[in-house]
């Protein structure tokens, strides 16, 4: 794995010639060795068709490539980080909570409205997420943010977990998500529990979820 | 049946039984569950006159069904507290969660409640089960013995249990009113028997001013 904990807010990552990592711009913190930083105007893989796609879905976080040979330390605002490792399958996460990933992964945007439907659009207004999400596919291993620790959950067909989308982080596997309603006549009186949206992920694969309600 | 997923997520499994939570602080669950705000606290009218007056305003929930429902909030560190038919005196502001048997009221606090900032009035909640309160950073647990009293800064106290009397003690001489105080012109003094919950930061009191 190219990305080492160093504590629950940094990250080291380890680069070596021909192995390129991505990372938010402006999140090194500190680096050894030969190790160069480009900013990456396409915000990450693919050509110019990608780039359109990504500015068009609003997900497009300032990336910048990182290469060469060396140590490099990677944190952001204080932000916890998670690193998830993938293994051929895909892990779902908001462009602005990556922090960085390796070049061998395949990155992409998804319309959430395909999954879904019009729940999935309703979903990322709701969530304030927009209405595309970034993926990761293939073999490597990624750093996620978020605020306060993360944990994660792991979903079984016969065990869906719903989720509170503010404190959404991440999910991988073949999972299915949908936003439930748990409406009722109290949320129109202004006597609702606060917790009238609700992301139920079913399927099987793992949900990252943090310990707070905040977006970053 | 309350254990802490880590130390800022508190996991609750239940088997149809219930818990009043902070309002809004569910993060995730699996199985079945029910959400309903409780008014008052979940004291009923006369919880809903008496937060209302005494400004100890708590919006509550109850949780009901089967399975584990997780809950967090802002990152906040969270300690788990067991009753056993005593009284915990928490600020409502750090309150998170609590076994639905437990009953919870209001108690006026004198002059401690006006230096922490926090009104006149605290929490308290009483009986059988469990309670999380919530701090900003990992609370300590200083125990109050009689021959040991303890002296907390009332923008660093969270909740205290048992028999304990609290005074208010004030630091002030001619320094702070030249504005040359040490930022530690009031304190909170126990005494008697008992625990206090003490967190690594203060909110911001009148006291940590002057």
């Amino acid at each position: 794995m190219a990305f080492r904990e160093i504590n629950s807010k940094m990250v080291q990552a380890t680069v070596a010639p021909g192995q390129r990592l991505f990372s938010q711009r402006g999140a090194m913190l500190a680096y050894q060795g030969e190790v160069s930083f480009t900013p990456n105007l396409r915000g990450g893989q693919g050509g110019v068709m990608s780039m359109i796609g990504r500015r068009v879905a609003n997900e497009d976080t300032p990336l910048m490539t990182v290469e060469g040979s060396g140590t490099v330390l990677f944190g952001h605002g204080g932000h916890h980080v998670q690193v998830v490792g993938l293994a051929g399958d895909t892990l779902y996460v908001e462009a602005d909570r990556l922090l960085a990933f390796e070049g061998t992964l395949e990155q992409g945007t998804v319309f959430l409205g395909s999954q879904g439907g019009v729940m999935g659009m309703v979903r990322g207004q709701v969530s304030g997420q927009g209405l595309f999400t970034t993926t990761l596919r293939g073999h490597g291993s990624v750093a996620v943010m978020a605020h306060g620790g993360v944990f994660e959950i792991p979903i079984t067909p016969q065990r869906p977990v719903r989720v509170d989308p503010q404190a959404y982080v991440a999910h991988h596997g073949d999972v299915r998500n949908k936003l439930s309603t748990a409406m009722g006549w109290r949320d129109m009186v202004g006597r609702g529990s606060g917790e009238a949206f609700q992301l139920e992920l079913s399927g099987s694969g793992t949900v990252y979820v943090q310990a707070s309600e905040e977006k970053l | 049946m309350f254990r802490l997923q880590d130390s800022k997520v508190l996991a609750v499994d239940m088997t149809g039984d219930a818990v009043k939570a902070k309002n809004g602080s569910m993060v995730a669950y699996d199985g079945e569950m029910a959400f309903k705000k409780l008014s008052g606290g979940g004291e009923g009218i006369r919880g809903m006159v008496t937060r209302r007056i005494t400004g100890e305003q708590m919006t509550v929930m109850e949780v009901k069904g089967h399975g584990t429902c997780w809950f967090a909030d802002r990152a906040s560190e969270i300690s788990l507290v067991g009753l056993q038919g005593d009284t915990l005196y928490v600020e409502s502001s750090n309150f998170l969660a609590a076994d639905a048997g437990l009953r919870t009221g209001t108690s006026f606090t004198g002059t401690r409640g006006a230096s922490q900032g926090n009104g006149l009035f605290t929490t308290t909640v009483e009986g059988h089960g469990q309670v999380a309160i919530m701090s900003d950073g990992p609370a300590v647990v200083l125990r109050v013995g009689a021959q040991y009293p303890l002296t907390v800064d009332p923008g660093a106290y969270v909740a205290h249990q048992g028999n304990l009397r609290q005074s208010f003690q004030s630091g002030v001489t001619f320094r702070t009113l030249f504005g040359e105080g040490g930022g530690e012109a009031f304190q909170i003094r126990f005494e008697g028997d008992g625990l206090v919950y003490v967190q690594p930061s203060e909110r911001n009191t009148i006291a940590g001013e002057v």
